[in-house]
């Protein structure tokens, strides 16, 4: 059965390889000027995805929210349209426009018909050069914006997530959230706007394409049109490793019937070079399915939970590497502490040579999936670039992990996941107290000074 | 409208696309359908762009099949098809899938149960072979039936007590169909899932699960010829069920038709600072002629930065609302018009629920145009290419079709019906639905 195993996976791996290098195949790298431009060929549809990225993101916010107001109100008001115009003209067409701001880069992504590309080229680039952010729209988005987060308490899942990346990053710039505060928001003013969106015309962009031939056709409209120049973008940032943890944080909510809880650390670039896949891998082997062994621990096991889940991500200058569930209040502790005995196991190596074989078939068999929808192969040479990651690591990627030892894996968890260093973030009743005390002391916090 | 055929002949490199004067008759999606001696029918669709593929499985039974008493079986089963069925044992399957790279997950809704699986093609045979032992010979375990009525209770909690808007969905749908199958929690009733046993849910199992009351669709890089056999092999043995068609029949349409006459409006009150609503109106069932004006309509009203309610009550100078949206959902036996949203704080429920009624009145005359009926073709366009886009987003577009309509291929006459669909259509449909009484549900901490 064993030698079955290993031959699928072999198989797998080959035919993931032979793929993977046709679809680097797809990838073409232009200049239109000074834009760098990236563009996957792909005709399965007459459609076609313009996705811009700014090296410039929620880092260089004077205060919180400002990148991403200057997004989400550019389509607030030109000097010849109104926000109505503008949203109808989009919305004719069938096209979508949405932004992410996150805080090292921004993307603006259009997508839309090959049929309709000058039109709506030509509505994007004069939207970045004459958006006007009109004080009666802007004071609406304001409005609106303070009234979605002051109900946030209703979402505690979301709610968590707030607090946990404020607190586990909070010795960084990066706790700063990219959407806004309650106070931060009313010093949103139109020409703090403008201003932005000056500074963000300037910075360096890349241009990420999928579509037909016909997507070139964006290189004049962008170069006559846009006014775009590719000057310096965020400058790199050094951190140091997180200080140790003492507390468990909890954050009472009213009507809390269940506790949401979060746990993990910031990572830093020194602590990931050349190791990504291995935590990548690491974070699918503690919860990336069903089978994954917090969900089989916490879920299968012993139906704490419906769902737990692993990450860890990175961003260029920084990461972030955590666990998400959710347990009824009673066994909220009970989770806690098998989260912890689990992240003990497998730092000490305390797993079978069959959990590993299983997931590296995940992991192998898996790659291809990342190609069904070419845009989802456009986000991930677009975080590879933001990463300075070479995209033959991409490619590489199968064999990495059909490579990798069972010592690596071990390594990769005690290196990310290091109780001491783990802030543990608990949403839920106030009742909790006492049964989290057992694992460290609590300190109490109120859900609205996270606002 | 005239570019619908490009999609398909797009998506399948073998299809046969000439323009002609419908729609209907430039599409070609090259499907192999195969109806077994016990009455399993399934789809085959030719992808190769990747050496993978999608399964799905539609058994014709959820929410409405019910019985008070055991609300919540369907979804509680669905739980317990992926504990292990006789040949691969106990808690196998999502090792095998998941250690092959794949996925797998499922859904209940009021109408139906739904499995699918992502995966290298490679293990076709190994799935198919899953499945069909879990049609057949479900073990339901009485250990992991009780563990898991653990974790279902759990999941109760998280998408309906916990969320203000579950716990408007099930609010709305207990009102608008008070005393019919859909009035039922599809998730179940809490007293029901404590109480509900394995002998219950085993006996569920046996009249609904069966080949007769299934539809497999399978799409993407597969030799189809192979497939068919496999098919064969693996669920060709497999009794049908003699009860299934008499539960079918036993649900007639009259039973759905909701039975209030006059508006019903309902506070509940909630964890919510804002004052979240829903209001329902009745409609048809899936398939009506009536219902795809309805679509165009619900898109025209809630859909997109530039719908009628975005510009009426959020994109002002001082909003009403944070969110708001309008759909039509179409059901097997009957269907319902619904709007709703976040209200801001401060406004007035009852003279905001008057105002919304006199407005989408006034919407049958002034938003329904030529205009927003063609912008609202044109997104349908842009979303059918969204949809199609993977193996599962076609598997699960043929799937539905086969399900409710029995029929596949009936979306060729759904994309003739939504490109027939003129103003004058719209506007009846719109003046005949907001004339009707209305359910009204809020939730809100405010209430008592």
């Amino acid at each position: 059965m064993k030698n079955k195993v290993l031959i699928v996976l072999m198989m797998l791996t080959l035919s993931a390889l032979v793929r993977a290098e046709g679809f680097l195949d797809s990838v073409s790298r232009m200049k239109w000027g000074e834009l760098d431009v990236v563009w996957i060929e792909d005709d399965k549809f007459p459609r076609f995805t313009a996705a811009i990225y700014f090296q410039d993101g929620a880092l260089n916010d004077s205060f919180s929210g400002l990148t991403q107001g200057t997004f989400e109100q550019i389509t607030s008001g030109t000097s010849t349209q109104t926000q109505r115009e503008i949203a109808e003209f989009f919305d004719f067409y069938g096209a979508s426009i949405k932004s992410n701001v996150t805080h090292e880069y921004s993307v603006f992504s259009l997508q839309g018909l090959t049929k309709d590309i000058d039109p709506l080229m030509n509505k994007v680039c004069s939207l970045f050069t004459d958006a006007q952010y009109p004080s009666n729209e802007l004071n609406s988005y304001i409005s609106r914006s303070k009234s979605r987060l002051k109900n946030l308490v209703t979402s505690h899942s979301s709610l968590a997530d707030r607090i946990y990346r404020q607190l586990s990053l909070s010795q960084t710039p990066y706790t700063v959230p990219v959407e806004g505060t309650l106070s931060s928001f009313d010093k949103l003013k139109t020409q703090n706007l403008k201003d932005r969106l000056s500074e963000l015309n300037k910075v360096k962009k890349v241009l990420y394409l999928t579509g037909p031939a016909e997507v070139k056709n964006l290189k004049e409209i962008i170069s006559k049109k846009c006014n775009w120049s590719s000057e310096n973008g965020l400058k790199k940032l050094s951190l140091n490793k997180p200080a140790a943890q003492s507390s468990i944080y909890l954050i009472p909510v009213p009507g809390a019937n269940q506790a949401q809880i979060r746990i993990g650390r910031y990572v830093t670039t020194d602590e990931v070079q050349g190791k990504y896949d291995n935590f990548n891998f690491l974070a699918g082997f503690l919860g990336g399915g069903f089978t994954s062994k917090l969900v089989q621990e916490l879920r299968v096991k012993r139906g704490l939970t419906y769902s737990a889940s692993a990450y860890v991500s990175m961003q260029r200058d920084y990461g972030r590497a955590g666990i998400m569930t959710f347990s009824k209040n009673e066994s909220a502790s009970e989770a806690i502490t098998i989260i912890r005995d689990v992240f003990n196991e497998v730092s000490v190596g305390k797993f079978s040579q069959e959990e590993f074989k299983h997931q590296q078939g995940h992991q192998i068999g898996g790659f291809l999936f990342g190609f069904e929808q070419t845009e989802a192969f456009l986000n991930q040479i677009m975080l590879y670039d933001h990463q300075e990651r070479k995209l033959e690591e991409l490619a590489n990627y199968p064999e990495h992990i059909r490579s990798l030892t069972q010592e690596a894996l071990k390594q990769a968890n005690l290196e990310a996941f290091p109780w001491e260093l783990l802030t543990i973030v608990v949403v839920g009743d106030k009742s909790l107290e006492k049964s989290l005390s057992q694992i460290r002391p609590v300190k109490i916090l109120d859900y609205r000074d996270f606002l | 409208m005239k570019f619908w055929f490009v999609l398909f002949a797009l998506l399948m490199g073998c299809s046969s696309v000439k323009e002609k004067k419908t729609l209907s008759d430039n599409i070609n999606i090259d499907v192999k359908e195969i109806k077994l001696k016990n009455g399993l029918t399934a789809l085959l669709v030719h992808n190769p762009k990747l050496p993978i593929f999608s399964v799905q499985l539609f058994y014709k039974v959820g929410g409405k099949n019910e019985v008070p008493g055991i609300t919540g079986a369907s979804h509680f089963l669905e739980h317990m098809m992926f504990k292990g069925a006789k040949k691969f044992g106990k808690n196998t399957m999502d090792f095998i899938i998941e250690g092959s790279g794949g996925s797998t997950n499922a859904y209940t809704t009021n109408d139906q149960t739904v499995y699918y699986e992502n995966l290298p093609t490679v293990e076709l045979e190994r799935i198919l072979d899953i499945e069909s032992d879990r049609m057949e010979n479900l073990l339901l375990d009485t250990d992991d039936f009780n563990k898991e009525r653990q974790v279902v209770l759990e999941e109760r909690k998280m998408r309906y007590e916990n969320s203000p808007k579950g716990q408007l969905y099930l609010e709305m749908m207990q009102t608008l169909y008070k005393g019919t199958p859909y009035g039922r929690s599809v998730i179940g009733d809490i007293p029901d899932l404590k109480s509900v046993s394995r002998e219950q849910i085993f006996n569920y199992f046996k009249r609904f699960y069966a080949p007769n009351n299934a539809t497999l669709v399978l799409v993407g890089d597969v030799e189809l010829s192979k497939a068919e056999q496999v098919i064969k092999d693996k669920f060709g043995r497999i009794p049908s069920s003699p009860s299934v068609e008499e539960a079918h029949k036993e649900l007639k349409e009259a039973d759905f038709v909701p039975k209030w006459t006059t508006d019903q409006v309902i506070a509940r009150k909630g964890e919510s600072p804002n004052p979240m609503f829903m209001m329902a109106f009745p409609t048809y069932k899936a398939g009506h002629p009536k219902g795809y004006a309805l679509d165009v309509l619900s898109s025209i009203i809630g859909s997109g930065k530039s719908a009628s309610l975005i510009n009426q009550y959020i994109l002002i100078n001082k909003p009403v609302a944070t969110s708001m949206y309008a759909a039509h959902q179409s059901l097997e036996k009957s269907g319902f018009f619904f709007v709703g949203g976040e209200l801001v704080r401060g406004v007035k429920l009852n003279a905001f629920r008057n105002d919304l009624l006199k407005n989408m009145k006034n919407y049958c005359s002034t938003e329904v145009t030529a205009r927003n009926i063609q912008k609202i073709k044109n997104n349908y366009l842009s979303d059918l290419y969204s949809g199609l886009d993977t193996n599962a987003g076609l598997a699960s577009y043929l799937g539905e079709r086969q399900l409710v309509f029995g029929d596949w291929s009936f979306y060729k006459t759904e994309l003739d019906m939504y490109e027939k669909v003129t103003v004058d259509d719209v506007k009846a449909a719109c003046h005949e639905v907001f004339m009707k009484p209305s359910v009204f549900v809020s939730v809100w901490n405010m209430h008592k």
